[in-house]
This record gives C-alpha cells, structure tokens and sequence, in this order.
C-alpha cells in the first residue's frame, strides 16, 4: 500500500443548500486561503435528465446545475453543494477557514468541523481505477468509478486548490 | 351516549393542529387561490378542457349488480361517470412543513370519499377517479395544508422532504418543478412528474416562518415544537409501543 501524508481536514456544513452562485462566491474565498490542498464538494446531484417516472429521459433544466469559475478555471457543477470538505496544509489553516465562514453565512448559520473526511488512503477500487502507484491528490477526491477528473485550479497567490 | 372523537393525544401546538385538521367538521381556511385550469395543468393527467377519458361506461348505463352495499354506498361523481383513476402525490419537507404524509391520509380518510391513500415516510399520494381528484387536490393545494415552499406537488423524483432546505427557503427538489421568483410567488414550471408546461402555474407565496411554526403538524426540536414538550403525546406513544411490544411476545398479557 502506498504511504500518504496525511494532512489535516475540516468540513463546512451551511444550515441551507448553496446555489451555485454562492458556491461560487466560497469557493472562490477558499482557494485563495494559503494552505488550502484540496476541496470536496458535496451535495444533492442534479440529474440532467429525469431519471425515472412517465418523463424519465426528459432534460431538466435545473437553475443550479451550471458551470461555475472559480479562479478563472471552469468548474461544472452538477450538485447542490450541502457540504464542503477541505483538506489543509496545517490546523492553523482550519481557524482561518472557521473565520472566513463566519464573515461569509450571514443569512444563515454554518458549522466548521474538524475530523477525518475524505479518503486518504487508496482502496481497492482506487487500485483497480490507478493502479498501483496513484497520484495521492486523487486519492479521495471523487469516485473512482467517475470518467471525470478533478478540476485543478491554477494558483493565484502561490497556493494550490483542487477542486 | 354518543361518543365524541378525539381524533389524537396532545396538548402542545402541533397535535391541535393535527386535530383541527382531521376533524371533518371544522373547514379548512383557504389561504390561495388556484384555478381548476390550473390544478389540471399541475396534475398532468389531461389537457384543461378535454373530456374526462372513462375506464367504464357511466354507471347508469350499465347492469349492477344485486349488492346490498351498492345500496348502502352512494357512488361519487367520478364513480358515476366512469372516470379513470388518477392520483395526486405530495412530498412534505420536515422544516414544519404545514402537513405531513401520515397526518395527510388521515386527513383525507376522514374528508374525502372514494380514495386511496399510500402513505410513505417522505411523500404520499392519493388515488381516486378523476373528477372527484381534480376537486380534492383544489382542497388540498388552496387551504392551510399546503405551503408553496415547504410542501412539493411531486408525482416523480420526490427526494427532498428530509434535507436542508435550498437557501431561498425552498425545499430541494432535483426537478426543481417549482421556481420562487423574482416577485417573491412561487411558480410551478413543470407538472408533477416534470413535464414543462406551456405557461407557469402560480401557488402563491411561502408563508412566513411564524405561520408555518403555528401550523406545523410535525415536531421538530430543532425549528418548532419539539416532542418533549408534549408529556400527553409521549405517554400515548409511549402506551402503544409497551402495548405492541407486549402483544408481540406474550399476546396473553397485551
């Protein structure tokens, strides 16, 4: 198994379901924080096609399923984000991230937890999707199964986000 | 002596509301106004205007049979007419949403003739002929068990009564069937299974967190009224879980 450093994580859990324009107006908050590593976004998915019942194969335009920048790098969107999870350099990170999220959710309340959230070790559908010597930045991002990479987000101010 | 229902325990908020709502004879407020053009629209199941399609000829064309609870039992309208079965299907979001899918079936057991309700733990819908649906659903969406954001008309992709709700204080929805716009009147934009329609129907406006709290008939300890602070309800459920309980080990001592 290939040792991974283990880094530091913390999840922000808003009381309301974000649209994709406040997703976007965090998002773009949190990637320029230094020390930020990477970003998991969670949330309802949105089909692009009703998935069942007398409509199934319709398209559903859902408002805010779309494509989002952030950074100026494109991200396409395609849950309601309910949960955000962060993986940092150091804990100090966590306290700067707590704050953020206090200036920001001024509508509604938002809870910063620290914990072990995201996947740092590869399983064996990581093994199946990377082979033997995966790149630790996908190692919990997404599903292995997923066609899709994570987006990478170019760095602003000499950090680097994944999304 | 005549014996008086009680229709369900409690002394907090919530169970009077469950009560006022249940009892047959006190009428439910209305608090919109939605057309029948439009229930039929929102419904899906016919064009507005187009006859009612028939599952059998009017029941006054047709032999009946000799039954003795066809004499007893005076048909519906729907009935008499032949209609099809139709149903209407709604999920209830638990941030006090104004009804809630078991309150909803004994709600419309004790109002309603000629329905089958199907009761799940996130949306319920109910089946009658066609006319006699058209009319009730009126009910349902226009008085005080229905709130624009709170309560989704859903035949389909019902996902949604248990999470957060969205920021504008809607309830999720993957279809998003209904929009809050920008006038602050939610619209619904797609049928209940998503079909888009030709033109929005509207349902009014969300009701104020205030309203919905004293409305609510769902405990919440959270956003309303939590359970704990009706002793009465907890004593009843404590009562029929010791006596299912009971029954199911030693029926001799249930």
């Amino acid at each position: 198994m290939t040792d991974v450093l283990e880094f530091p994580q913390c999840r922000i859990v808003p009381m309301r379901l974000l649209g994709a324009d406040t997703t976007r107006r965090l998002l773009d908050r949190l990637a320029t924080i230094h020390g930020v590593r990477r970003i998991l976004l969670n949330g309802q998915n949105l089909p692009s096609t009703v998935p069942y019942g007398p409509s199934r194969g319709l398209a559903t335009v859902h408002p805010q399923r779309k494509k989002i920048r952030v950074l100026g790098t494109e991200v396409d969107l395609r849950v309601q984000v309910g949960s955000l999870v962060l993986e940092v350099e150091d804990r100090s990170v966590i306290d700067e991230v707590r704050s953020l999220c206090g200036d920001f959710f001024t509508d509604f309340s938002c809870s910063v937890q620290e914990g072990r959230f995201m996947k740092t070790r590869p399983s064996l559908s990581d093994y199946a999707r990377y082979g033997p010597l995966p790149d630790p930045a996908m190692i919990g991002l997404s599903d292995p199964k997923q066609k899709e990479d994570p987006v990478f987000l170019t760095e602003p101010t000499g950090c680097r986000g994944d999304l | 002596m005549a014996r008086k229902p009680q229709f369900g325990p409690g002394t907090s908020i919530v169970a009077e509301n469950r009560r006022r709502q249940m009892d047959p004879s006190r009428r439910l407020p209305i608090v919109r106004n939605v057309t029948e053009e439009d229930i039929v629209l929102l419904l899906g199941h016919r064009a507005p205007g187009s006859a009612y399609p028939s599952a059998h000829p009017p029941l006054a064309e047709q032999q009946e049979p000799d039954c003795p609870m066809r004499k007893l039992v005076s048909p519906t309208e729907g009935a008499k007419a032949g209609d099809r079965v139709r149903y209407i299907q709604f999920a209830d979001s638990m941030f006090n949403a104004p009804c809630q899918p078991y309150q909803r079936t004994y709600v419309e057991m004790y109002r309603f003739r000629g329905i089958d309700p199907g009761t799940l733990s996130g949306r319920q819908i109910v089946e009658c002929r066609e006319r006699d649906l058209e009319k009730y659903s009126k009910e349902l969406i226009e008085t005080d068990l229905f709130d624009p954001a709170r309560s989704g008309l859903r035949g389909a992709t019902v996902h949604g009564h248990s999470l957060r709700l969205s920021e504008d204080g809607m309830m999720f929805d993957a279809l998003q069937r209904c929009i809050l716009d920008r006038d602050g009147i939610v619209k619904y934009v797609k049928d209940q299974v998503g079909v888009p329609l030709d033109r929005p129907v509207s349902v009014g406006k969300p009701m104020d967190e205030d309203w919905l709290k004293r409305k609510s008939t769902i405990f919440h300890s959270l956003v309303g009224t939590p359970l704990r602070n009706d002793p009465e309800y907890i004593e009843y459920l404590q009562r029929i879980h010791s006596l299912r309980t009971k029954y199911g080990f030693m029926p001799m001592e249930g």
